[in-house]
């Protein structure tokens, strides 16, 4: 497992960053704090974390910077920390290659999964085989099965449901997968995605008014779920 | 101009009646002051018509006299002196009556005019206070003064002019008095109900920060070798009420938001369920104590709808469904189409709404009778704001435990498919 990871803890409150210390470390964490977008860049080239908690309420809208700056060398997986009123900041947040998000205020409990999940999607090797639940995709021989029975998925579903996944335990912005599935042309069709989504799930789920494993992240995208998260 | 030449035309046929039947009357009777019967004719004329149309009366009369009584007979000129004197008597007479009468018509015409006059303002004021609103007071007003006092109008006497602008300025100044006291009660009103927001605001925020504040100090003074049991349950009331804490000062953003006005939806093509499942998702630790069922149709349309608004409100009524329902008890979403519309129901086990409550769970400061879980009222407020915003409805149906039920307009045209 990932116990003593180096995790990199930006925020500029210091009442939100001691809570984070406390609770990570007392998880065997090593945490490292930074309180501006400028310490944040620089104790990650000194340090390179193995997993980022970023606040994107750093005052002048820094959090991006940090994200993108991150992005431009590092694949340690980042956590968002934001608010519920601006919806707008987490879409823009996963674009820019953030792995997932924490809305504040926020429990210990849920912090420490989504850390341990992201943790452990980066250790996981590619395999041409995924399964959750009652699910298997098997990606080499391009087989679906719901079950233990073979589905049949149309090229455009099918492909909708590697790039998820590809991504498995993530969330997947609109854009993002519009254009992986549509191309560049069709970034902005998120009606498109919905309709497609409605018969994906009409293929896997049981109900697909409550799916098990493609979940919707309200305003933002999709994700399938791995098996750790089906609990 | 017949009406003008009429008193006269009319004067003359009366002289015209009585001659004849002065005429007729001498043939049995010898008269010798035959004048004495014109006086009819030019009393009448005085009486109908005034002074000028008895004065014709009276010269018509007098050579009526001449012409056909007076000897010589069909001649103006009159033989005998006593005669002569006669018709002169007569004349003065005639015009002094006429001036009498006259005058006595005048002042009946005057009367009446007055009357008139009374009775046009009288039903002028009446018109003016069954006038309810302001616009109506002012259509009223100038559409009357235009009416009687405007170029197409028969002309008016100064003082009813005067009468008539003063009561309609009368009127219009008593419409300005009440608008300004209804605004000012408005504004007194609007105090109140900030007042009133300020002190369930207040309520709202001071009671779980108390429950934390002490907890947190109750968790200190336990110390190290305190009970683990009280010292779990003080942890667990921290989170408890930091998160109710949390939802509450939510309520309170969304409420400042919505009074603000800055809520502009921004509706796109959703999945109900979507929406559903996020809100449960959020609402999940509240209601832990529930068990959920969801029974949505999978092929409910998709609908027009602003997906965090609609997802708030929605949380809104889960929590009030989990503060009020008793631990144990299902909780329950369902949805239907009927007549172009999606129903939402989401229903409790709880106590319920009781009937003259239906409405009020609504208002923000509302809190139901029991109020032993408080901070019900600004959720359900902000809920209806939230759906209203989004083209839909939401109510109270009656009936055992509460049922919140949304009405949500099907969008008309369907979503166009992707090719696959």
């Amino acid at each position: 497992m990932s116990e003593g990871a180096r995790i990199l803890v930006v925020d500029d409150e210091p009442q939100i960053r001691r809570f984070l210390r406390l609770g990570l470390e007392g998880h065997g964490y090593s945490v490292i704090e930074a309180a501006t977008a400028e310490a944040a860049t620089r104790a990650a080239v000194a340090h390179p974390p193995e997993l980022v908690v970023l606040d994107l309420g750093l005052p002048d809208h820094e959090g991006f910077e940090v994200l993108s700056a991150l992005r431009e060398w590092s694949r340690a997986p980042v956590i968002v920390l934001s608010v519920r009123s601006r919806e707008g900041e987490k879409v823009r947040a996963f674009d820019l290659g953030a792995d997932d998000y924490v809305v504040k205020p926020f429990g210990m409990p849920e912090l420490l999964a989504r850390v341990k999940a992201a943790l452990r999607r980066r250790t996981a090797a590619a395999e041409p085989l995924f399964s959750v639940g009652g699910l298997e995709v098997d990606l080499a021989r391009r087989l679906v099965r719901v079950e233990g029975a073979e589905v049949r998925l149309s090229p455009k579903q099918y492909r909708l449901l590697q790039v998820l996944v590809a991504n498995a335990g993530k969330v997947v912005t609109h854009r993002q997968l519009l254009g992986e599935v549509w191309g560049a042309a069709h970034r902005d069709d998120v009606q498109y995605l919905r309709v497609f989504m409605r018969k994906l799930r009409g293929r896997l789920e049981a109900d697909p008014a409550r799916p098990r494993y493609l979940l919707t992240e309200l305003g933002v995208g999709y994700r399938l779920r791995t098996p750790d998260q089906l609990a | 101009m017949v009406p003008r030449m009429l008193p006269y035309l009319v004067s003359a046929a009366t002289v015209a009646v009585v001659g004849v039947a002065a005429w007729a009357l001498t043939r049995f009777v010898p008269l010798p002051h035959v004048s004495v019967l014109f006086l009819a004719a030019v009393l009448t004329s005085a009486a109908l018509w005034g002074f000028w149309p008895s004065m014709f009366a009276a010269v018509l009369s007098v050579a009526a006299g001449a012409f056909f009584f007076y000897a010589p007979l069909f001649d103006f000129r009159v033989a005998q002196p006593q005669q002569v004197v006669d018709l002169a008597v007569f004349g003065i007479v005639a015009a002094l009556t006429s001036r009498l009468a006259a005058r006595v018509r005048a002042e009946a015409l005057a009367a009446r005019r007055r009357q008139e006059t009374v009775a046009s303002l009288l039903a002028f004021s009446e018109r003016l206070a069954a006038c309810t609103s302001d616009e109506e007071l002012r259509a009223a007003v100038s559409e009357h003064l235009s009416r009687v006092l405007g170029p197409d109008a028969p002309p008016v006497d100064e003082e009813y002019r005067k009468a008539l602008l003063g009561q309609a300025a009368l009127a219009l100044d008593r419409a300005r008095l009440r608008a300004e006291i209804a605004e000012a009660r408005l504004a007194r009103q609007g105090e109140a109900l900030r007042e009133a927001l300020l002190n369930s605001v207040s309520h709202d925020l001071q009671t779980p920060l108390a429950a934390i504040l002490g907890s947190a100090t109750a968790l200190e003074t336990l110390g190290e070798q305190g009970d683990p049991r009280a010292r779990r349950e003080l942890e667990a009331a921290i989170r408890d009420q930091a998160e109710r804490l949390a939802s509450d000062i939510e309520n309170v953003l969304d409420l400042t938001r919505i009074r603000a006005g800055g809520m502009a939806p921004r509706l796109e093509l959703v999945e109900l369920a979507d929406i559903v499942n996020a809100a449960l998702r959020r609402k999940q630790r509240a209601l832990g104590a529930h068990p959920v069922a969801v029974a949505l149709p999978p092929d409910l349309p998709m609908l027009r709808l602003d997906l965090f608004l609609m997802e708030h409100a929605l949380a809104n009524v889960l929590d009030n469904a989990a503060k009020h329902a008793p631990a144990g008890t299902p909780v329950r979403v369902g949805a239907s189409v009927q007549n172009g519309e999606v129903v939402l129901d989401v229903t409790d086990a709880g106590p319920g709404i009781p009937a003259a409550d239906l409405e009020r769970v609504f208002d923000p400061f509302w809190r139901g009778a029991g109020a032993q879980a408080a901070g019900r009222g600004l959720g359900l407020a902000i809920c209806r704001a939230f759906v209203e915003a989004n083209g839909g409805s939401v109510a109270v149906v009656p009936g055992a435990g509460a049922t919140l039920r949304f009405r949500l307009p099907v969008p008309e045209a369907e979503p166009v498919a992707p090719d696959e």
